[in-house]
């Protein structure tokens, strides 16, 4: 509501029209037989009660003003002949864009009515859907989800059987340290054995990264969920 | 989505896509949405009468236009696809700016160039004006109610012509 647009109005008039079309409706007369001309004087009244304008608003009061006055000074003096000049609209021309302009008028109430009555449609918002991203694989997923929940089984059992055994993430270190150093290339899926607990991969895995922090090691994984390769760094690992 | 679109999606003759667009609108007869069809373009919209619950939903502020925007669009409505010039010959005025702003609201458009000296823009109204109005298509467009204004308008049609 606050947008409302910048209404360019003179005195609640939307321009000459539709002020000789308000006092047309204001005397209750008809538009198709009104003498155009008997009106001239209560729009010219109008007109000069109009405060300060733009000039191009107030010309297009005045042309329709002159027109009014020229139709009233024709009706008052039938006899009088056309001015060689003379040019532009005749009572008929005028009247016809009148009745033009007060369909539109009544048009634009009708929609204004419909506006105020606020039933309107919507459309759903937002353009396409969102895809996930591609590469990932509902088996992938699906083994990835198996592995989880194998680990979680073992978890549990040991859980059951013995406390948990506990690894050191420096002990674990030195040893993939040493298993590199030994072999060059190991798998990840190796370094974890047949049977890891979610504690021992924890560790493994962080020992890893550790290694590949200071340079001692490379990781590579080809695609998505696939075995992780570790190898030896080889001038790095001679410092260390 | 235009019918010539959902007739390559779908693999069906325009005839069987008019069929089928027609059997859907009825589908829709009742529920809370409905088709709207703007020149070749067909949308699925709410229906108007759940606007006020769609409308807090979607907190969304109700359209207002001034007089003057009204009849300019009201013009641009019923006659299109017109001219600037057209319009402020139909309403005596000078229509820049409600033009302007109807157009930054996207309820009319532009619609190529009047072949005409100065190849003047030509306006339409949009798929919005629709939604905003609730109109189903532009044949939905409110008739004048005054038995003289359908009798006005056959002699009115042709002023435009004249003055434009």
């Amino acid at each position: 509501m606050e947008s409302q647009a910048p209404r360019v109005s003179v005195e609640g008039f939307d321009g000459p029209l539709d002020l000789l079309l308000e006092l047309v409706e204001e005397k209750k007369l008809d538009i198709i037989t009104v003498r155009l001309g008997d009106l001239a004087d209560a729009y010219l009244v109008r007109v000069r009660a109009m405060p300060q304008l733009p000039a191009d608003e107030v010309s297009a009061f005045l042309a329709l003003a002159s027109r009014l006055v020229l139709l009233k000074a024709r009706s008052l003096l039938p006899s009088l002949e056309p001015l060689p000049e003379e040019q532009g609209e005749s009572e008929e021309e005028l009247r016809a864009r009148l009745l033009e302009y007060a369909i539109v008028r009544e048009r634009a109430g009708q929609l204004g009515a419909r506006l105020r009555a606020g039933e309107r449609a919507f459309h759903r918002e937002g353009g396409t859907v969102d895809l996930p991203p591609r590469g990932g694989e509902v088996d992938a997923l699906a083994s990835a989800w198996s592995r989880v929940l194998a680990l979680a089984t073992r978890e549990r059992d040991e859980d059951i059987v013995a406390p948990g055994e506990r690894y050191s993430v420096e002990q674990r270190t030195l040893e993939i340290e040493a298993l590199v150093a030994a072999q060059e290339r190991v798998s990840f899926a190796t370094l974890l054995g047949d049977a890891p607990t979610v504690g021992f991969a924890v560790v493994t895995f962080i020992a890893l990264l550790d290694l590949y922090r200071r340079g001692v090691i490379d990781l590579a994984q080809d695609e998505l969920f696939a075995d992780i390769v570790i190898t030896r760094r080889d001038a790095r690992s001679a410092q260390t | 989505m235009t019918k010539a679109e959902l007739g390559r999606i779908a693999g069906g003759a325009p005839r069987a896509v008019e069929n089928a667009l027609a059997e859907l609108a009825a589908a829709y007869e009742g529920t809370g949405l409905r088709l709207q069809r703007s020149g070749e373009e067909w949308q699925i919209v709410t229906a108007p009468q759940h606007a006020p619950q769609v409308a807090a939903y979607l907190g969304a502020d109700r359209l207002r236009l001034s007089a003057a925007s009204l009849e300019t669009l009201s013009v641009v409505a019923y006659r299109q696809p017109v001219t600037r010039a057209e319009v402020e010959a139909i309403r005596g005025v000078n229509c820049d700016q409600t033009i302007y702003t109807l157009a930054s609201r996207r309820l009319i458009e532009e619609r190529g160039r009047k072949e005409s000296p100065g190849r003047p823009i030509l306006y339409g109204t949009t798929w919005e004006f629709l939604e905003c109005f609730g109109l189903q298509s532009l044949d939905d467009l409110p008739r004048a109610l005054s038995p003289e204004g359908a009798l006005v308008l056959e002699g009115a049609e042709s002023t435009p012509s004249k003055l434009g």
